[in-house]
C-alpha cells in the first residue's frame, strides 16, 4: 500500500499523486525474484515509500529552487519502469569510446553498463590483502556485512529511489592500515532511462584509496535540447575511518540526451582527509549533490571542480559540508564555465556545529560566462555554530577578461584560440589546485581539452 | 623607397565617446626610427591602439596604409601576424597562461601565416635562450604565466623580449623605457637597438629624452592634442627638453 502524497497544484486544486506509481511494478517483480538479504528487502520497501511519500523534487522545494527536473520527469511516458535483471549487449559501451575515458596507468577497473557490473570489463591486478573491491551483487553474496550497516535512511528523494532500485554497484573496503596504490577504476555506462546504482567505500583506520567514477553514455550529435532519453541516478557512500585519506575524482562525461543525477555521502572520522575533485561536462540535465560530515577532530574535506556546459545544458554541484569535530578543514573550490544557453547552478553550504571550534572552512565559486545567454545561480551560505572559526565564502560571474583577449590577439594569436586559451586557464586552474595524482591529473585535463575541442563556436 | 606606415588624415575617438585623434599624418620608412613625444593624454597610446586594432576606438577619417595594404580593415591578430607589434604601455597579465606556451603560439601563428614551418619545442627553446641573454631575463620569468605578478620593469623587459622573438616589421614601443631602472633602460635600448635593421621600422613613444641617447632616432614628433604639432631630428628632442610642449600646443 503506497503512501500518497498531496501536491498543490497552481490551480489551487488538490491533486493525488505518487511518483512512484509508475516503478511499482517493476519493483514488486524485482523483490519476488531478487535472492537478497532480507533485512535488504525491507529497505527497499521503506525506500520506496519514502520516494512515493516525497514524489520527484521540484522547484517549489528551496534545495530545489535553481534545478529543473522537468526535462527528465516530462520524459512520456515515464520510462524507467523496471530496472532490468542484467546488463544488455546492446548497453555496452564500445571498446572505443570506453577507451577514451580510461585512465592511463593500471587500475582496478569496473565497467557498469545501465548500473550492473559488467565482468567482461572489469579486470585489473590481483588485490592486496586487506582489500575488497567487488560488486555490490558479489558483496551481498559472500560479505553481506560489508553493505548491511551501510545502508541508512537517504536523503532526498532519488537516493531513496535509488536504494529501492538498485541493480549493482561497487563496493571498495579496505581494512585499517592498507594502502591501495593502484587507482579504483569506476566507469558508469548509462543507455537506459533509469540505471540505479550504488558506490560504497570504506576505509579502515589509517588506509588510503584512489578511487575514478566516470559517467559516460552514448554521444549523440551535440545539441542538449531534446528530451531526456537516459537517466543514470547513483548513490556514493563513503566512510573514512581516523587518518584515512581518499582520493575521488569524479568526471561526468554523458551525451546530450542524458539525464545524471548523484548523491554522495560521506563521515570522516578524527584526521580523515577526503580530496574530491568533480570535472563535470556531460548530460543534458544532471545534479550532484555532496554531504560531507566532517565527524572527528581535524578531519578535512577538500572539494576542487569544474562544471562546463554548453547548449541547453543544466548543472548543479550542491555541496553540504557539516563541521563536528574541533579543527577540522575545508577547502571548496568550484568554477563554471557556462557557453550558450546553458545553466549552472551552485549551492554550498559550511555548517559549524556548536563547539566545533577551530574550524576553518572556504568556499569559492568562480564563473565564467561565455554568451548572454548562459546563466548561472550561485548560493554560497554559512551555518556557524560556534564561536572560534574561520570561514570565508564567496561566488563571482564574469566574461573573458577583454583586455587579455586583445592582448593575445596583439601578439598574433586569432581570437578563437585566445578565447580558448584563457576558457582553458580558467578551468585548469582549479585542475592543478586539486592536486590530483599525475594519472587522475591527466584524465582531468585531457576532459576539460575535449570539451575545449568539441565546442568550436 | 616605399613607406612602411603611411598614416593620412587619421581621426580617431573613443567609440560613443569624444574624439581623441584629430588629423594624424606621419610616414615611416624601413629602417627608421621614429620617436613620439608628447603632453599626457595628447593621444599617443590611442595613436598605438588604433594602429594595433584594439576594439573601442572608431576611426571616423583618413587612412592607414601598412606595406602598401590598407591597415584598418585587418583585424588584430591579422596586423600581429604580418608584422606589427605594439610594445603595451601597461603589460596585461594573464593569469593561467604561461609564458613560453603563450609565446610559442604567438610565434607559430606568425610563421604560419608566412607560410613558414613551425618552430619544434626545441627549436623554440634555442631561440628563447638567446634572446634571454641578450636582454639580461631570467627563465623563471618564462616559468611563469604571462605577466602575473611580474614587476614594472620586468613586463617592460617582457614586452621587448617579444618582441625580440616575433621579429616584427614595425614595432611600437609604448613608453617601454617608463619604470626600468638604469641597467634595464640599457639591456632594453641594446634589445632594440639589436633589432634596427634596414627593412624593419621602430616608433617609440616616449617622455624621457635619456631613451632616445641610446636608441637614436631619426625623427622626433611632438604629439598634442591628437595632432603632430612639430617634427624634428634626433637634436629636436633636446631642445624639447629646454622649451617644452607649451608653446607647441598653443601654436597648434
Ligand atoms: N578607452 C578609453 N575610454 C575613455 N577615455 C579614453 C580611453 N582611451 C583613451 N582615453 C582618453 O583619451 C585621451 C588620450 O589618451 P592616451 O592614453 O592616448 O594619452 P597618451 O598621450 O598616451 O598619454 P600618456 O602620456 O599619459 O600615456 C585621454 O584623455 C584619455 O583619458
Ligand atoms: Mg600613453
Amino acid at each position: 500500500m503506497p503512501i500518497w502524497s498531496m501536491r498543490l497544484e497552481a490551480g489551487g486544486a488538490m491533486l493525488m499523486t505518487d511518483d512512484s506509481a509508475p516503478f511499482r511494478e517493476g519493483f514488486d517483480q524485482m523483490l519476488a525474484t531478487a535472492a537478497e538479504p532480507v533485512w535488504l528487502t525491507f529497505r527497499r520497501r521503506a525506500e520506496m515509500d519514502r520516494f512515493a511519500l516525497l514524489g520527484f523534487p521540484t522547484r517549489r522545494q528551496e534545495a530545489w529552487r535553481f534545478t529543473d527536473l522537468e526535462p527528465l520527469t516530462a520524459a512520456a511516458p515515464l520510462p524507467m519502469a523496471a530496472p532490468l535483471p542484467m546488463a544488455m549487449a546492446d548497453d555496452l559501451p564500445s571498446p572505443a569510446s570506453l577507451a577514451l575515458w580510461l585512465l592511463p596507468v593500471t587500475t582496478h577497473r569496473l565497467v557498469l553498463a545501465n548500473g550492473h557490473v559488467v565482468p567482461s570489463l572489469s579486470a585489473g591486478p590481483p588485490l592486496p590483502d586487506g582489500v575488497w573491491l567487488a560488486s555490490v551483487a558479489e558483496t551481498l553474496r559472500r560479505r553481506p556485512d560489508l553493505l548491511e550497516g551501510a545502508f541508512g535512511d537517504e536523503d532526498g528523494a532519488l537516493a531513496a529511489l535509488n536504494a529501492a532500485l538498485f541493480t549493482d554497484g561497487v563496493v571498495l573496503a579496505l581494512e585499517p592500515g592498507v594502502t591501495l596504490e593502484t587507482p579504483v577504476e569506476v566507469i558508469h555506462h548509462t543507455t537506459a532511462a533509469g540505471a540505479h546504482a550504488r558506490l560504497h567505500i570504506a576505509l579502515g583506520a589509517g588506509s588510503r584509496a584512489t578511487v575514478v567514477e566516470t559517467a559516460i553514455g552514448p554521444v549523440g550529435d551535440g545539441a542538449a535540447a531534446g528530451p531526456v532519453t537516459s537517466w543514470g541516478n547513483t548513490v556514493g557512500v563513503v566512510t573514512l575511518g581516523a587518518d584515512a585519506v581518499l582520493t575521488h575524482l569524479h568526471i561526468q562525461a554523458e551525451g546530450p540526451a542524458a539525464c545524471h543525477t548523484a548523491a554522495v555521502r560521506a563521515v570522516l572520522a578524527d584526521r580523515a582527509r577526503y580530496d574530491a575533485c568533480a570535472v563535470i561536462t556531460g548530460a543534458r540535465l544532471s545534479r550532484r549533490d555532496m554531504a560531507v560530515v566532517l565527524a572527528g577532530d581535524e578531519a578535512e574535506f577538500r572539494l576542487y571542480g569544474a562544471y562546463l556546459l554548453d547548449g541547453g545544458q543544466e548543472a548543479t554541484l550542491s555541496v553540504r559540508a557539516d563541521h563536528l569535530g574541533l579543527g577540522c578543514r575545508t577547502d571548496e573550490v568550484v568554477k563554471g564555465v557556462l557557453a550558450g544557453a546553458s545553466h549552472g547552478v551552485f549551492l554550498g553550504t559550511l555548517a559549524v556545529a556548536p563547539g566545533a571550534d577551530g574550524a576553518d572552512a572556504r568556499q569559492v565559486n568562480r564563473n565564467l560566462l561565455l554568451s548572454p545567454t548562459a546563466r548561472v545561480d550561485t548560493k554560497p551560505e554559512l551555518e556557524i555554530l560556534a564561536d572560534d572559526v574561520k570561514c570565508a565564502h564567496g561566488a563571482t560571474v564574469g566574461s573573458l577578461d577583454e583586455a587579455a583577449l586583445f592582448y593575445l590577439q596583439a601578439r598574433g594569436i586569432d581570437p578563437e584560440t585566445a578565447r580558448r586559451m584563457l576558457v582553458e586557464a580558467f578551468a585548469a586552474e582549479v585542475l592543478d589546485a586539486a592536486g590530483l595524482p599525475t594519472a587522475l591529473a591527466e584524465l582531468a585535463h585531457r576532459h576539460l581539452w575535449r570539451w575545449l575541442d568539441g565546442r568550436d563556436s | 623607397m616605399s613607406k612602411l606606415l603611411e598614416i593620412r588624415g587619421l581621426r580617431a575617438r573613443i567609440a560613443g565617446g569624444r574624439e581623441v585623434l584629430k588629423g594624424i599624418d606621419l610616414d615611416v620608412s624601413p629602417g627608421e626610427v621614429h620617436a613620439i613625444m608628447g603632453p599626457n593624454g595628447a593621444g599617443k597610446s590611442t595613436l598605438s591602439s588604433v594602429l594595433a586594432g584594439k576594439p573601442g576606438y572608431e576611426v571616423t577619417e583618413g587612412t592607414v596604409r601598412y606595406l602598401g595594404h590598407d591597415l584598418l580593415t585587418m583585424p588584430a591578430d591579422e596586423r600581429a601576424r604580418e608584422g606589427v607589434f605594439l610594445a603595451f604601455q601597461y603589460p596585461v597579465e594573464i593569469p593561467g597562461v604561461n609564458n613560453m606556451y603563450f609565446l610559442r603560439a604567438a610565434l607559430n601563428a606568425g610563421r604560419r601565416q608566412r607560410g613558414q614551418a613551425e618552430l619544434d619545442a626545441q627549436q623554440f627553446l634555442k631561440s628563447v635562450r638567446e634572446r634571454l641573454k641578450l636582454l639580461d631575463i631570467g627563465d623563471d620569468l618564462l616559468r611563469r604565466a604571462v605577466n602575473v605578478g611580474f614587476s614594472g620593469g620586468e613586463k617592460k623587459r617582457n614586452e621587448i623580449f617579444q618582441m625580440a622573438m616575433l621579429e616584427p616589421r614595425l614595432a611600437i614601443l609604448d613608453e617601454t623605457d617608463s619604470g626600468l631602472d638604469i641597467d634595464a633602460l640599457r639591456a632594453v635600448s641594446d634589445g632594440v637597438n639589436r633589432l634596427r635593421d634596414p627593412a624593419r621600422a621602430i616608433v617609440m613613444i616616449t617622455h624621457y629624452q635619456r631613451l632616445l641617447d641610446y636608441i637614436v632616432p631619426d625623427r622626433v614628433h611632438v604629439l598634442a592634442d591628437g595632432r603632430i604639432v612639430a617634427s624634428g631630428d634626433k637634436t629636436f628632442a633636446a631642445e624639447l627638453e629646454r622649451t617644452g610642449y607649451a608653446h607647441l600646443v598653443d601654436a597648434a
